[in-house]
């Protein structure tokens, strides 16, 4: 029994880490430019199918696509924040949810032509690790590191080059930022594009062990959103231990009740917090 | 020598227009002040002149380019500062971030160093805090980081909206002490100020906005003496 408890926390700690490697996508766009990027499940789920097909195609190896995912989904995140973002963001909130569901919608669409709603998965494998009564499939492992070299190379990126910096001064005050000759609306779409970029990197990580579909990133955005309240909306250290908090609570919740209940209590906890303590978890005010 | 020049310039918020053909020209290497009561219209003019807001009609030049319809960015690029009214720092960010992001421009940059021994030697209270985030900052300091971050920005003509507003006198006379060590290198400013009094005191030439327009204008040392100016400082006229 323990062991198996054991076993199912790890299992779900890692994939907390990417969970949580996703939502920091979601809360860095939030945090700069207070948009809730409603593309971010299809930008998951095309990470996923860039990896396959980087696979399949290419005979690329899986991590060395996810290295090409993740330039891809930076592009495409200035992509998406130059067409669907940039003209609305000083809009009312409702205008970038609607432009950026609109933009969910064209993903979904376009996605179910090429590959169909069936799924499909990446057939590799690097083993398991056993640790006493823990046994990890090691493309787990590997996801849980590659999430938290992504997150570490996003907080140096914020905290020690000069672009990362000016993406903190934007966040902090647009105008400032402007009148310090700083191009506002570049260092915008450079947020949108690591966000994205983020995103796909997840969902590149996730392909190399669950199946999916084009679809598979809703549940995941979803998720992102469960996190980044837990973890309080704009604190990318916060959303990477929501995740993780996430992670180990689908892992034990099925060795207690019937895995059905899952989103259940995950969602229950959601509007807990929003309840109790609305700036989240580990969110200062 | 003017190295900026605003001509009939018109603008506002909305259905609300504030400025209605305002000109100025600021010679190079002085400092003026403009004046005005309250809600007269002096942020406005700062914010048209840095492209915050679009004017509705009128030109701004700088040196000898029309900057009427570049972005506030490229504005501070060239070389024109604005330390905006109420600090706008970065306040998660630590003041040395603060003055680092002054020095954001490629131009900027590539004189930092001799820049942040200058602040530094300014504000040497700065250089005691560079590592503290600036928002913690009590007023008095948080105002040394917006100058200072101005400055980092290597301003041609720097731009200040209410300097001493919610300071202290002595820390107030402190910043324009300051204002004239500025003037003593050379630099062109434009001093939008409440405590007029001291403006005045070290301005070389002022401007009076009442009513949407340029009221008055002359040497500082001769406005100090108009009765008029007295009372429109004061908010008796311009309303």
């Amino acid at each position: 029994m323990l062991g198996q408890l054991l076993s199912s926390l790890t299992d779900g700690l890692l994939l907390g880490f990417v969970y949580g490697l996703a939502a920091v996508g979601l809360s860095l766009i939030w945090g700069v430019m207070t948009v809730i990027n409603l593309a971010h499940g299809p930008v998951i789920a095309l990470g996923m199918f860039g990896t396959y097909l980087l696979f399949l195609k290419g005979g690329c190896n899986p991590y060395l696509a996810l290295l090409a995912v993740a330039g891809m989904g930076l592009v495409f995140g200035f992509l998406i924040y130059g067409v669907a973002v940039h003209r609305v963001l000083n809009a009312p909130h409702l205008s970038t949810l609607l432009a950026t569901f609109a933009v969910n919608m064209i993903l979904i669409g376009v996605g179910t032509a090429v590959f169909t709603t069936s799924p499909h998965n990446i057939d590799f494998s690097l083993g398991s690790l056993e640790v006493g009564p823990i046994t990890v499939p090691a493309t787990r492992l590997v996801a849980a590191l590659g999430a938290i070299l992504f997150t570490a190379a996003l907080y140096l990126f914020l905290y020690f080059t000069r672009p990362g910096k000016a993406i903190r001064a934007v966040a902090n005050n647009r105008k400032a930022a402007e009148l310090m000759g700083i191009p506002s609306a570049w260092i915008l779409a450079l947020s949108f594009g690591l966000g994205t970029m983020l995103a796909a990197v997840a969902g590149g990580l996730i392909s190399t062990f669950f199946p999916f579909t084009i679809l598979s990133g809703g549940p995941y955005e979803l998720k992102s959103f469960v996190i980044c309240v837990l973890g309080g909306l704009g604190n990318p250290l916060g959303a990477l231990i929501g995740g993780l908090l996430l992670g180990g609570l689908e892992g034990l919740i099925p060795t207690f009740m019937p895995v059905s209940w899952v989103p259940v209590v995950e969602f229950g906890l959601f509007i807990l917090v929003l309840l109790f303590k609305p700036s989240g978890l580990l969110g200062a005010k | 020598m003017a190295l900026m020049e605003v001509k009939s310039l018109a603008s506002g918020y909305g259905e609300v227009q504030i400025l209605w053909g305002v000109d100025l020209n600021l010679e190079k290497g002085k400092l003026t002040t403009l004046v005005g009561s309250n809600g007269v219209g002096k942020t406005t003019l700062l914010s048209t002149v840095m492209g915050l807001l679009k004017p509705r009609q009128g030109t701004v030049t700088f040196g000898d380019r029309d900057v009427t319809n570049m972005s506030p960015h490229a504005r501070a690029k060239a070389g024109m500062v604005l330390v905006p009214e109420g600090r706008q720092l970065f306040t998660t960010m630590t003041v040395y971030e603060n003055l680092e992001m002054g020095a954001f421009s490629s131009r900027a940059r590539a004189n930092f160093k001799q820049n942040l021994e200058k602040v530094y030697d300014l504000f040497p209270r700065l250089q005691e805090r560079a590592h503290q985030k600036a928002g913690t900052l009590s007023g008095g300091e948080q105002q040394m980081v917006a100058v200072g971050r101005g400055l980092m920005a290597e301003p041609e003509i720097l731009m200040l909206d209410e300097l001493s507003l919610g300071l202290s006198p002595l820390l107030s006379l402190t910043l324009f002490e300051t204002l004239v060590r500025l003037k003593g290198t050379g630099l062109t400013m434009l001093l939008v100020e409440q405590n007029v009094n001291m403006a005045l005191a070290v301005s070389d030439y002022a401007y009076v906005l009442a009513q949407g327009k340029i009221w008055l204008e002359g040497e500082a040392r001769q406005l100090m003496k108009n009765d008029e100016i007295r009372q429109a400082y004061l908010g008796v006229v311009g309303h």
